[in-house]
């Protein structure tokens, strides 16, 4: 589905950043990238209006090469600081990006409680199938027995399967992108930001280096916009399926979305009706009330 | 031991000071808190001071635990290991704790029938102990009362020896059942009978307690987890993300059982990674958050630390402490933290370590901890332990003004933050190391806060001379800090009495002995003692850590007789840090690492051998260098 996206050539260039890029050539970071640009214009953010975290690895070489307040951190740790960001500052978009291996391996747990809390961040899975920046491992989303580097005899764990992890979570927002595809992407992020809770989007990358099975070109047979084949993102059997069946056909889009669910913050009763954010609260408070209870 | 010198300690015996305490024995779970946070609420309220201590196994049930409680018409923070009135929920109380008991000391018990073992019958006799067996059950009986209700029985009637207005109990208990009518009418029906339970026909029996001092009345009870949530609170910390470990678990509490009131933002996070990620993030985007943990909990943040080192974050870490390694001793306390803290995380950074040591500095801390980290945009690492975490304080009134709220150079004025470049952020020639700091949102350039080393702009960059520079704009930090912190504290004599004539006459001291944590009160309720009132003796306190200031100590031990190390470690960490920075080496060390604080009495003892030791025979306490004997000469050879 090829829409016309309303981005005027001098919002995106707010985003441009001096800092050449570092990626192979042909990596699917230059798409996932220029779409994230694309989408944050769309919105008519202003750099300084956005939060942007990054995880450790490729994709996270990233955060030097756009404008806007940027973290970068530790590898696996992205979705909790995001979250922490957001929750202290309600009124600023945070997207946080991780890599397959950071996310499903060493920060899985972080994934986990980031899908049950609905924390209402935009989550941005770069998912190339390997460890990229050291080299070519494999992670849990590689496929079973595939060599790589640390196993010439190819892995002999069992894929993880991602999806069927992210729908048992109960998610509020589940999209799938492919880097080869810079208008979906751009179409699945601008929702994603503009969704309640926890916004969860796999972008299937191409790894010209190290993946040697999952290519560009494998990806650009496979994919299809599912919401232009009219898949209604309400549907979520028909979602999961399309989610975790992707053997013949890979569904792109926004596979699942309701609006319904609260997110976390809007579950906290301690801030019901607070209308400014922890950031603006910084200030010394009396305690002589509490203390009252202690006599 | 001289016979002369010896007697000059020795007469005073260590009730020199009108300490009285009660102990509470009994299984886990058999209510022993409650009668001891009612018994101090009282006592607090008639006027005393009272200092409550509890010792309990990690389990929910069963176990033997115990709640002490000493009391004083004075300040005081320490317990004894003697005590003057036991009371045993359960037999097996009478058997472990009754050599605990004074000579002439109170036994109250519930268990029907007991027989003491023969040694335990002379150990009666020889101390003349009175043992009061007190029917709970057949009163319970009578009054058709739940046998939690005991419990207010056995309060009553100790109330009754303690010779305490039994008004002032029924309106104690009252305030908690006040909305129980039915339950409220059997608790006051429980104290009339618990109170006159002893027949006065069979001798009166009482616990003269000192006269009371009207202002501990309108004092705090308080434990150091309640100090130190409020001191957050009174920070402006708007958000609280922790893991649930003991002894920092009372903290994560008393902040979520006030969240409806703060209106902060409280998350119980998945582990202790992402409590600390979570606090991170809060801090850059601009708010002031705060987690804790303890010491196994404080490795899997270690990382995070880093991180923020590198990405100048200012963060507020607090460390409870409990004996390692491993699990440990969990409900157990230690100074065994001290080195884990400073050598924390990986990569050479500027931090700064700091411990409270009771529930007053609990509080002062927070507010003062929170403005060096973003003053200097560093992480502070704030030490506490189990004995300070949930140890029960006779607190004055919190000064609610005092405190300033400091953020550094943090940028928020909008025609200031129109004139940023993104190279201001990370700026290597700031002349302290400390660059600007604005935050997202802000109406201005934008930055990275990277993890990897970086360009004045949070760009990657590798090159050596801006690794150099910015490794030395990070650590450029360290001396402006260590310039901003206090000195060690000297106190002499007691807590009124900073210093004292002797002191400022520049004479000798006999001995400095010198700690941090939980170790300032029992030595200043040592000092305070009538033993100890006049001996020139001097003790040195250290809430500032890392960096570590030694100019006072060596100044100090260039007067010194002798020195002494005090701490609740293996190592002597402080000894090892007070080396490692000056080449002081304090050979003479009281240690203690098996995970009980140290006691009134037992400390006074350990000062007590120490100075008569040197009065008797300097020469031979000298020669036996070592762990028991300090060597200040050498001490001024090495400064």
């Amino acid at each position: 589905m090829n829409t016309e996206l309303d981005i005027t050539a001098r919002a995106v260039s707010e985003y441009y950043s001096e800092t050449r890029a570092t990626w192979c050539a042909g990596c699917g970071d230059y798409g996932i990238w220029t779409a994230v640009r694309y989408a944050l214009a769309a919105l008519k953010l202003h750099p300084w209006q956005v939060c942007l975290c990054y995880d450790v690895g490729c994709h996270g070489n990233g955060s030097d090469k756009i404008e806007g307040y940027r973290f970068h951190g530790l590898h696996g740790r992205v979705i909790p600081f995001a979250a922490g960001a957001k929750l202290a500052n309600m009124k600023i978009p945070v997207i946080a990006f991780g890599g397959d291996g950071g996310t499903f391996s060493e920060g899985i747990g972080h994934l986990v409680h980031g899908l049950r809390s609905n924390y209402p961040i935009t989550f941005v899975l770069h998912n190339n199938a390997n460890y990229g920046l050291t080299t070519g491992q494999a992670t849990p989303l590689t496929w079973q027995d595939q060599p790589m580097n640390t196993s010439p005899n190819g892995i002999p764990e069992r894929t993880l399967a991602s999806m069927d992890l992210v729908f048992s979570l109960e998610p509020t927002y589940v999209a799938r992108g492919f880097s080869g595809d810079i208008t979906l992407m751009t179409r699945i992020l601008t929702a994603a930001i503009e969704h309640r809770g926890f916004a969860y989007i796999e972008m299937l990358q191409a790894c010209p280096t190290y993946n040697h099975f999952a290519t560009h070109d494998y990806l650009l047979e496979r994919y299809f916009d599912a919401n232009a084949a009219g898949h209604d993102p309400s549907d979520l059997e028909r979602a999961k399926g399309l989610a975790t069946q992707t053997q013949e056909r890979i569904a792109c889009g926004i596979l699942y979305q309701r609006e319904d669910v609260p997110h976390f913050y809007e579950r906290l009763v301690s801030r019901a009706g607070v209308e400014t954010t922890c950031v603006e609260e910084v200030r010394k408070y009396d305690i002589s009330e509490y203390c009252k209870e202690l006599q | 031991m001289g016979a002369a010198n010896g007697r000059r300690f020795a007469e005073h015996g260590i009730q020199a000071m009108k300490r009285t305490s009660v102990k509470i024995v009994g299984a886990s779970g058999q209510g022993i808190n409650s009668i001891g946070e009612i018994l101090a609420k009282g006592l607090k309220r008639s006027g005393y001071c009272v200092f409550g201590y509890r010792e309990y196994p990690s389990l929910i049930k069963g176990g033997h635990a115990n709640y002490q409680l000493d009391i004083a018409n004075e300040h005081i923070g320490s317990s004894e290991t003697k005590v003057d009135v036991l009371i045993a929920l359960n037999h097996h109380g009478l058997e472990v704790n009754l050599e605990e008991v004074k000579q002439e000391g109170l036994v109250l018990h519930m268990t029907a029938g007991w027989q003491f073992s023969a040694p335990h019958q002379e150990l009666i006799n020889r101390r003349r102990l009175r043992v009061i067996y007190f029917p709970v059950d057949d009163v319970l009986l009578r009054l058709h009362a739940n046998p939690v209700l005991s419990n207010v029985l056995l309060t009553a009637c100790l109330w009754s020896i303690l010779e305490q207005d039994i008004g002032l109990l029924k309106s104690i208990v009252a305030e908690t059942f006040s909305a129980k009518k039915g339950l409220l009418e059997l608790n006051m029906r429980c104290i009339d009978e618990g109170y006159s339970a002893l027949d006065p026909r069979e001798g009166k029996v009482r616990i003269s307690l000192p006269s009371p001092r009207k202002d501990f009345s309108g004092h705090l009870l308080i434990t150091g987890s309640q100090a130190m949530g409020l001191g957050a609170i009174h920070a402006g910390v708007r958000l609280y993300a922790g893991y649930p470990m003991t002894p920092s678990s009372p903290l994560l509490s008393f902040v979520a059982s006030l969240e409806n009131k703060t209106r902060m933002v409280v998350k119980q996070a998945e582990d202790e990674i992402t409590a600390a990620q979570i606090v991170s993030g809060a801090m850059y985007m601009g708010t002031r958050a705060l987690t804790a943990t303890a010491g196994v909990g404080f490795d899997l943040m270690s990382e995070t630390i880093s991180l923020n080192a590198m990405i100048e974050n200012p963060t507020v870490f607090v460390l409870a402490q409990r004996p390692g390694p491993a699990t440990g001793l969990p409900t157990w306390t230690s100074q065994g933290g001290l080195l884990q803290a400073v050598n924390t995380s990986h990569g050479e950074f500027t931090h700064c370590v700091l411990s409270v040591s009771n529930s007053q500095d609990a509080f002062d801390l927070m507010p003062v901890a929170f403005n060096l980290a973003e003053q200097y945009q560093i992480t502070v690492i704030v030490l506490t332990e189990k004995q300070i975490a949930e140890a029960l304080y006779t607190q004055a009134p919190y000064d609610g003004k005092s405190a300033e709220i400091h953020r550094g150079k943090l940028v928020t004025d909008p025609d200031k933050l129109k004139e940023l470049k993104p190279a201001d952020r990370y700026d290597p020639t700031a002349t302290d190391g400390i660059s600007s700091r604005w935050l997202p949102g802000s109406q201005a350039a934008t930055y990275c806060a990277q993890g990897d080393e970086h360009d004045a702009t949070g760009a990657v960059e590798e090159s050596w001379p801006n690794a150099k520079s910015q490794t030395e704009k990070r650590m450029r930090k360290f001396q402006h800090l260590k310039a901003a912190l206090p000195e060690p504290t000297v106190s002499v004599a007691s807590q009124k009495e900073q210093t004292a004539p002797w002191m400022q006459d520049d004479k000798e001291i006999e001995l400095l002995a010198v700690g941090w944590g939980s170790t300032q009160d029992v030595m200043l309720d040592v000092m305070s003692s009538e033993e100890l009132r006049e001996v020139r003796i001097a003790y040195l306190h250290y809430t500032y850590l890392w960096p570590l200031h030694t100019e006072k100590l060596q100044k100090l031990a260039k007067r010194s007789r002798r020195i002494v190390i005090v701490e609740q470690n293996n190592r002597g960490q402080l000894g090892v840090l007070i080396r490692m920075e000056s080449g002081v080496d304090i050979t003479d060390r009281i240690l203690k690492y098996d995970g009980r604080p140290f006691f009134y009495d037992e400390l006074l003892a350990f000062l007590r051998q120490r100075l008569v030791d040197d009065v008797d025979g300097h020469a031979l306490a000298t020669a036996n260098s070592g762990q028991t004997s300090s060597s200040p000469q050498r001490a001024q050879e090495l400064s």
